[in-house]
């Protein structure tokens, strides 16, 4: 049984599978990849148990057969082949053999009989959207998830719709975002999910900012998001994610204005002599002026005025600078507002041109 | 000065029924049932038996031993007199052990007299309160005091002073020395070398090489008799951990989780009574074949909270892979004492930790009033 096809029609859908394999895999049938061939296009499916990514090839010639090959080796070898070299694989029993110009190579095969797939259950609901929104929405917030939390609901990224508004948040205690989309979303009807932090930054890997339509099926355990010919499917994260309006400040009655990238360059500066493990920086808020403030363990400093709009009494609170950096990476626009009570209080930051995005950041103790 | 009591256990069962005296007495496990030798008298160190031996060993070599459970009710009444007559000395005591502790002696020659008539006098006083034998170690450090109690146990009395530093360590077997194990040993064997003289010859770059960073150092730093002399009072807990071991190998989940839930009470009390709190929960597991595992967690912020220490030390179990397999011993502990960091959490709800707080004063209270186990946390239902 021979597949016949290009380095290139093999390695694209490849490298999009392979980010799911693990290096570290529970059973031994995790490190390959599902391959169903019929006359002229491979599925091609990695998975991990809990994300699982399918995707497409188009072959010269092939015959209908299924079968798993190790994923990294294959990607290896694809990789290392010489541009636009025509690749044949002939699946002997339990080998493989790939005969690529003069290289040949033999590759255990497991049986696609034990490859296990994640099923999609419960009364499904789902809505379309274009690509670049999803993809927007996961850029905008997915920094914030935590990592290895305790609290595991907060390993995720939570996206739902609830009136009509198409919303994704996530948090890891010390910082939160979130983020909405509304265009097109007339009538789907309301959930809310938690998406696992792996499957959030895989996604985010490999959305394009495009009009293409996707769509989102959420089922009971599972979501599952439809690219054209690629089919992302993630289990859910069980569990409630924490009322995150609650935190969102309300009655702050200081607001400044300051101008992005040269904010975000004057925290990156100060940040080279904050404390390496807390990286606390003071802020000095005064009448249009914000000094930053550094100290680490050395008693060394850093120390930066910035120009700004701000007319109200004089604050100082302090910030995680990296929590602020991520912030101001992300955002969009180039005036972003700060939105302040006094040092006890979270911080409310938004773009001024109306972005969809809220970020609210915890102060810290300096 | 470290003093050491010979054979803590067994002696304070020789001293309490002289119809032991004379005969190998083995405290710890029962033969015939699983655990080990605690401590073991020297009549019976005749036979080969040590301490942290499988009792089932010990049976083995010596059946006619007096086995006895330990009673450390009685032991720790005999230890807080020791370490009383040991404040008479000087002011400075830190208790390591039950059986053990460091004592500052430096500045009382002229009170008592040379080292060598401290050490005796020190060793007289004990005999006279506890009527129990120790051996003594004196040395400008810690380790080399510590060496050489241990040096002619028991009953011993050793005074090295500095310029005899390198002549006591040089013959000395590397294995003496602390933190080296059977690993180190067989590590260092395999590089040739079997006594601190040797061991010497080794630069700090290739011990670092061979045995970490710190692993390195420190033997680098005891080959040459370098150690701290500082003796605190307060000693220092490290960690507080609990562990049980089972006289049968256990795969039920829900036993296992109600002993992990049982330990963790006791950790979790023990925290709060020295008011400590920690930012690292370890757990720890024995599966057959003395397979023994440590999985760790730090948490953001420190924590002495039963409930939370369970549900960590429950999914680092969970989590391990282990799960399933048959466990002899499992047991949690915190460590790493702390705060939290300077950051609130934006779910924080401040009256329910202050409601927590109420809750485990009053669960400590009913404990100290009425018992361990009289009153515990409910169990949550989890399927």
């Amino acid at each position: 049984m021979k597949i016949v096809t290009s380095r290139e029609e093999l390695l694209k859908p490849l490298t999009m599978v392979g980010g799911v394999v693990e290096k570290r895999q529970t059973l031994p049938i995790l490190a390959n990849i599902l391959i169903n061939a019929d006359q002229d296009r491979l599925k091609i499916t990695a998975t991990d148990l809990e994300v699982e990514l399918k995707t497409e090839a188009s072959v010269t010639k092939s015959e209908e057969v299924d079968f798993t090959l190790p994923a990294r080796k294959l990607i290896d070898i694809c990789r290392a082949l010489p541009d636009s070299t025509e690749i044949s694989l002939d699946i002997q029993g339990e080998k493989a053999v790939i005969i690529a110009g003069r290289s040949r190579f033999t590759l255990g095969v497991l049986p696609a009989k034990d490859y296990p797939a994640i099923e999609i259950e419960g009364a499904i609901k789902g809505i379309r959207v274009q690509e670049g929104v999803l993809k927007n929405l996961i850029d905008k917030t997915q920094f914030a998830m935590a990592q290895q939390d305790v609290r595991y609901y907060l390993n995720g990224l939570l996206l739902e719709i609830a009136d009509g508004v198409l919303r994704a948040v996530a948090t890891d205690g010390h910082r939160l975002a979130m983020s909405e989309a509304v265009e097109g979303l007339e009538g789907a009807e309301d959930f809310q999910i938690i998406i696992p932090r792996k499957a959030v930054l895989e996604l985010g890997r490999m959305l394009n900012d495009s009009d293409r339509e996707i769509a989102i099926e959420v089922g009971s355990n599972n979501v599952r998001i439809i690219m054209g010919d690629t089919i992302f499917t993630s289990k859910l994260i069980d569990g409630k994610f924490p009322d995150y309006q609650k935190v969102v400040p309300v009655g702050t009655d200081k607001q400044v204005i300051v101008d992005r990238e040269s904010m975000r360059q004057a925290l990156h500066r100060t940040s080279i002599l904050s404390n390496e493990k807390y990286r606390g920086i003071r802020f000095n808020f005064a009448k249009d002026n914000l000094e930053l403030l550094a100290h680490n363990p050395e008693q060394e400093e850093a120390k930066e005025e910035l120009e700004i709009t701000y007319d109200g009494e004089k604050l100082v609170i302090g910030f995680n600078v990296g929590y602020l950096i991520e912030v101001l990476t992300v955002i969009s626009g180039d005036n972003v507002v700060l939105e302040l009570k006094d040092e006890n209080s979270s911080c409310l930051i938004r773009s001024q041109e109306g972005d969809s995005s809220r970020y609210v950041v915890m102060p810290m103790r300096i | 000065m470290h003093l050491d009591m010979d054979a803590f256990f067994a002696s304070v069962e020789q001293r309490d029924n002289p119809e032991y005296r004379g005969k190998p007495v083995v405290v710890g496990a029962m033969p015939g049932r699983r655990g080990v030798v605690s401590t073991c008298s020297y009549e019976a160190r005749k036979y080969g038996i040590c301490s942290a031996m499988p009792i089932s060993e010990a049976h083995r070599r010596c059946p006619d031993a007096i086995y006895l459970r330990p009673d450390m009710a009685r032991y720790v009444a005999v230890s807080k007199k020791v370490m009383l007559a040991l404040g008479e000395i000087s002011p400075v005591v830190e208790p390591v052990s039950i059986d053990e502790a460091y004592i500052d002696i430096s500045g009382m020659e002229r009170l008592i007299g040379e080292p060598v008539e401290i050490g005796r006098l020190t060793k007289l006083k004990i005999r006279e309160v506890v009527g129990l034998d120790c051996s003594a170690g004196i040395g400008p450090n810690r380790l080399i005091a510590k060496l050489a109690s241990e040096y002619q146990k028991p009953d011993g009395l050793v005074v090295i002073r500095p310029e005899q530093i390198q002549a006591f360590l040089d013959p000395m077997p590397v294995s003496n020395l602390r933190g080296v194990g059977p690993k180190a040993r067989q590590e260092l064997e395999q590089l040739g070398v079997y006594t601190v003289k040797h061991l010497k010859t080794y630069s700090l770059d290739v011990l670092r090489g061979y045995f970490g960073d710190n692993g390195g150092q420190h033997l680098y730093n005891q080959a040459r008799g370098i150690a701290l002399d500082q003796v605190g009072t307060k000693g220092g807990r490290k960690s507080i951990s609990k562990e049980s071991t089972f006289n049968e190998d256990v795969i039920d989940q829900r036993q296992l989780r109600e002993c992990l839930r049982g330990l963790a009470a006791e950790v979790g009390r023990t925290a709060r009574s020295k008011c400590l709190k920690g930012r690292v929960v370890t757990m720890k597991i024995r599966l057959d074949g003395f397979e023994t595992h440590t999985r760790q967690k730090k948490l953001r912020n420190a924590t002495s909270a039963d409930g939370v220490v369970l549900n960590i030390a429950w999914n680092l179990y969970q989590e391990s892979g282990f799960a399933g397999r048959p466990v002899r011993l499992i047991g949690l502990g915190i460590s790493e004492w702390g705060g939290s960091e300077p950051m609130g959490d934006l779910f924080d709800d401040p009256e329910e930790c202050k409601r927590e707080e109420h809750l485990y004063a009053a669960m400590d209270e009913v404990t100290k009033k009425f018992g361990r186990g009289k009153l515990s946390l409910g169990l949550k239902k989890r399927d």
